[in-house]
């Protein structure tokens, strides 16, 4: 019979056996080697109408209204049946993942316009078919965020960007009638909400923490800094604008003019009503949220982003993109579908439905969007709009612009220091295409 | 340490049902063996030969068509500051938080092993925290230690003092972390040092109060010796919950501030959650080397005295 040792010696060397088989069945495999040249779009589609079942995911309030929208369409194309499957956000991204990791995938699917690139390359997306939509008939920024290595892989479908909110009785108190324009009217303009309006702080920007890039990189975009070369391939991020446009977000922090700390939910809409904060960057939702602080429509306003001078600042465009999975066995109708849902008509509609903002300019030249003093504003920045770059690290490098933001305003590496540091991390990650 | 003498083995080996019950063990237990291949013994070897690869989340399509990359993933892993700083503040949350629970949990039990009334109710007061959500408790202390209205802040406020802005600080952040596990974990503790407490013959202690001996002699010399077997197990186990601490720091501070809470976990979460699964497998591994290398030291450090004391 066997001693304690020889068994021993006997399981560590099956052990090693399985490491070894585990080891050559890696070898055997590597990565193709494959082409550069850009994926060309997919054919264009037929005339007829749309037929069979169209599976489709959507997620948060979109995914539960959907279905009964889509009722037009299937008027439209009575042999055609459209199934909405509602996906929570928060397990989206994985799902998306599986499905295509399994290739059991539903035809269409909404995408949150920064995932674009990951799925994308992973070969889970079909191009977008030849003249589907005409590309000039959407915002250029929304219509930026589906292509992924010059190819495009989807159709915007909804779209949100950052505006200037600020207290407009705080403003009038301080002697500014109207929103600043320029970076230096904004200087100006949140240090006399603070000593002359009565605001703790003139402004809040976030100082770091997860998503501060895209409050930071407007400022960036507006100064002319491109975050990657033009066809995706590499990261150009230490630039001189890049440098001169962290030190002027870091000199808020300074001067005192925005607090350095992180805020717990709730508390910015609550400092913005008791006048805490006077001012801050932010999207469409907080409209909204501070009505509900008890903040009137008289007593704020919005205001697009100051631009370096006059021109105009760039901001942040984000959303949601439809695209069709390579795996569909209907990707014919399922286009149709995407085309109809990015139809100005049927946009239009689906605003009046849901309070979402239309990717295609054209349905914000009639009815409420042209009207209303605050959605002119959004429909106004949305020309002057940048998506982050659809590559598939964008997440992993936005962290990182994240944390070197904070070090910058926090003091804890120069600015110079901060933006070498980005590029050379954003170097290493690589841009994955 | 037994080992089958030869004569049982011949006896066996004669025993004509043997194939027959060899079978049966092996038809019973194979459900068992194949769940345990399929959804255990699988993935854990998966990974493990994905941290030698370069694949990413790109690549689920086609996960056999990535590029071994041997040990690159590890050496770029010890060369990546921001994994040395998830390192450090990692051995630095175990290094406070272990002895301190410890510690508490000693103090705890030897103070209800000596009350009689309320010990009960005591003990499951003590015992709470451990059975409450992680999660919960770490919003609630996240309150506690805000800056401008938490109470840490306004109870110091009455005696004027001006407290810190608690998670805010890169310095105070990681020990109030630690300061939270402290309070949520030593329930545990606690109960296991309880029973321990119990086998100590009460002879003996009295014994020495007889000698002479003062309280806390008796205590450094008969309570903690006798103890050290209980003791190495509530290290070993609380040493493990310690080096794998994430819900506290995503809930209350995501990391920050300036990744001074960020721990291997998190750092692991984070690649895996950027599609670096490769880079991400192989720090989960490290990780794991670090539990076998910390369980082992305990074994050695706490386990060998115990088999001296044994021995004597």
């Amino acid at each position: 019979m066997t001693t304690p040792t020889a068994t021993r010696f006997r399981r560590t060397a099956r052990a090693g056996a399985i490491l070894g088989l585990a080891s050559l069945a890696l070898v055997a495999c590597g990565r193709d080697s494959g082409s550069d040249a850009p994926v060309e779009q997919g054919e264009a589609i037929g005339d007829g109408k749309a037929t069979g079942t169209i599976e489709v995911w959507a997620m948060g309030t979109e995914g539960e209204v959907l279905d009964d929208f889509s009722e037009a369409f299937t008027e439209e194309n009575p042999d055609a049946k459209i199934e909405v499957t509602a996906v929570p956000w928060e397990s989206a991204h994985e799902k998306i993942a599986n499905a295509i990791a399994a290739g059991e995938t539903p035809d269409v699917t909404l995408v949150g316009t920064t995932w674009m690139g990951e799925f994308a390359e992973s070969g889970g997306l079909e191009p977008l078919p030849e003249d589907l939509v005409d590309p000039a008939a959407f915002f250029d920024g929304a219509w930026g965020s589906t292509e992924v290595g010059g190819t495009s892989y989807g159709v915007p479908w909804y779209v949100e960007t950052r505006v200037l909110y600020y207290r407009k009785d705080l403003a009038q108190k301080a002697g500014w009638d109207e929103a600043p324009a320029s970076w230096d009217e904004l200087k100006q303009f949140t240090q006399d909400l603070q000593t002359k309006g009565g605001a703790e702080y003139g402004i809040q920007l976030p100082a770091g923490g997860t998503g501060s890039w895209q409050t930071m990189l407007p400022f960036a975009w507006s100064n002319g800094v491109g975050v990657t070369n033009d066809d995706g391939t590499e990261y150009t991020l230490d630039s001189p604008e890049m440098v001169e446009a962290l030190d002027y977000y870091k000199s808020y922090f300074d001067e005192g003019i925005s607090p350095t700390r992180l805020l717990d939910a709730g508390e910015l809409e609550s400092g913005f009503a008791d006048g805490t904060y006077g001012s801050f960057i932010s999207g469409p939702w907080h409209t909204g949220l501070v009505e509900d602080q008890g903040v009137t429509e008289d007593q704020y306003g919005v205001a697009v982003l100051p631009g370096v001078d006059s021109a105009g600042g760039t901001s942040f465009v984000g959303g949601g993109d439809l695209a069709v999975f390579s795996d569909s066995d209907n990707k014919e109708s399922a286009w149709k579908f995407v085309q109809w849902l990015a139809d100005p008509a049927t946009q239009q509609g689906f605003y009046d439905e849901m309070g979402d903002l239309p990717a295609v300019s054209e349905a914000w030249d009639s009815g409420e969007l042209s009207e209303d003093p605050q959605l002119t504003v959004f429909g106004e920045q949305l020309d002057n709009a940048l998506a982050p770059p659809a590559v598939p690290t964008w997440e992993e490098v936005a962290t990182v612009i994240d944390g070197e933001v904070e070090k910058a305003t926090k003091g804890d590496t120069s600015v110079e220091d901060a933006v070498a540091e980005m590029q050379r991390q954003a170097e290493q990650i690589g841009t994955g295409l | 340490m037994s080992t089958i003498s030869p004569s049982t083995d011949r006896v066996r080996h004669v025993d004509p049902t043997r194939r027959q019950q060899a079978v049966a063990a092996w038809a019973l237990a194979l459900p068992f063996v194949l769940l345990f291949v399929v959804f255990s013994l699988g993935p854990v070897l998966a990974s493990l030969g994905m941290s030698f690869t370069d694949m990413r989340r790109t690549d689920i399509r086609d996960p056999f068509a990535v590029n071994p990359v041997g040990l690159d993933n590890y050496v770029q892993l010890v060369q990546d500051p921001l994994f040395r700083k998830v390192t450090l503040n990692t051995l630095l949350y175990l290094l406070l938080g272990v002895p301190a629970t410890m510690a508490v949990a000693l103090l705890v039990a030897v103070g209800i092993n000596r009350v009689e009334r309320f010990s009960g109710f005591l003990r499951v007061g003590y015992y709470l925290p451990v059975v409450t959500s992680i999660v919960a408790v770490s919003v609630v202390w996240k309150f506690l230690y805000r800056d401008n209205g938490g109470l840490f802040n306004t109870v110091l406020g009455w005696v004027g003092i001006d407290g810190p802005g608690w998670l805010d600080s890169t310095t105070l952040a990681l020990p109030s972390l630690v300061l939270m596990a402290v309070w949520r974990n030593f329930g545990t503790l606690m109960v296991i040092f309880l029973a321990g407490l119990q086998t100590i013959p009460q002879e003996v202690d009295e014994a020495a109060e007889v000698d002479g001996a003062s309280g806390w002699a008796r205590f450094r010399h008969i309570t903690l010796p006798m103890l050290r077997p209980t003791l190495l197990f509530g290290a070993v186990i609380t040493g493990l919950g310690y080096l794998q601490f994430f819900e506290e720091a995503f809930v209350m501070t995501k990391g920050g501030p300036l990744d001074s809470t960020r721990s291997a976990t998190y750092f692991t979460f984070d690649q895996f959650g950027f599609g670096n699964y490769g880079y991400a497998a192989a720090a989960s591994y490290l990780l794991f080397l670090a539990v076998v290398l910390l369980t082992w030291v305990q074994f050695r450090w706490l386990g060998e005295r115990d088999e001296k004391g044994a021995t004597r």
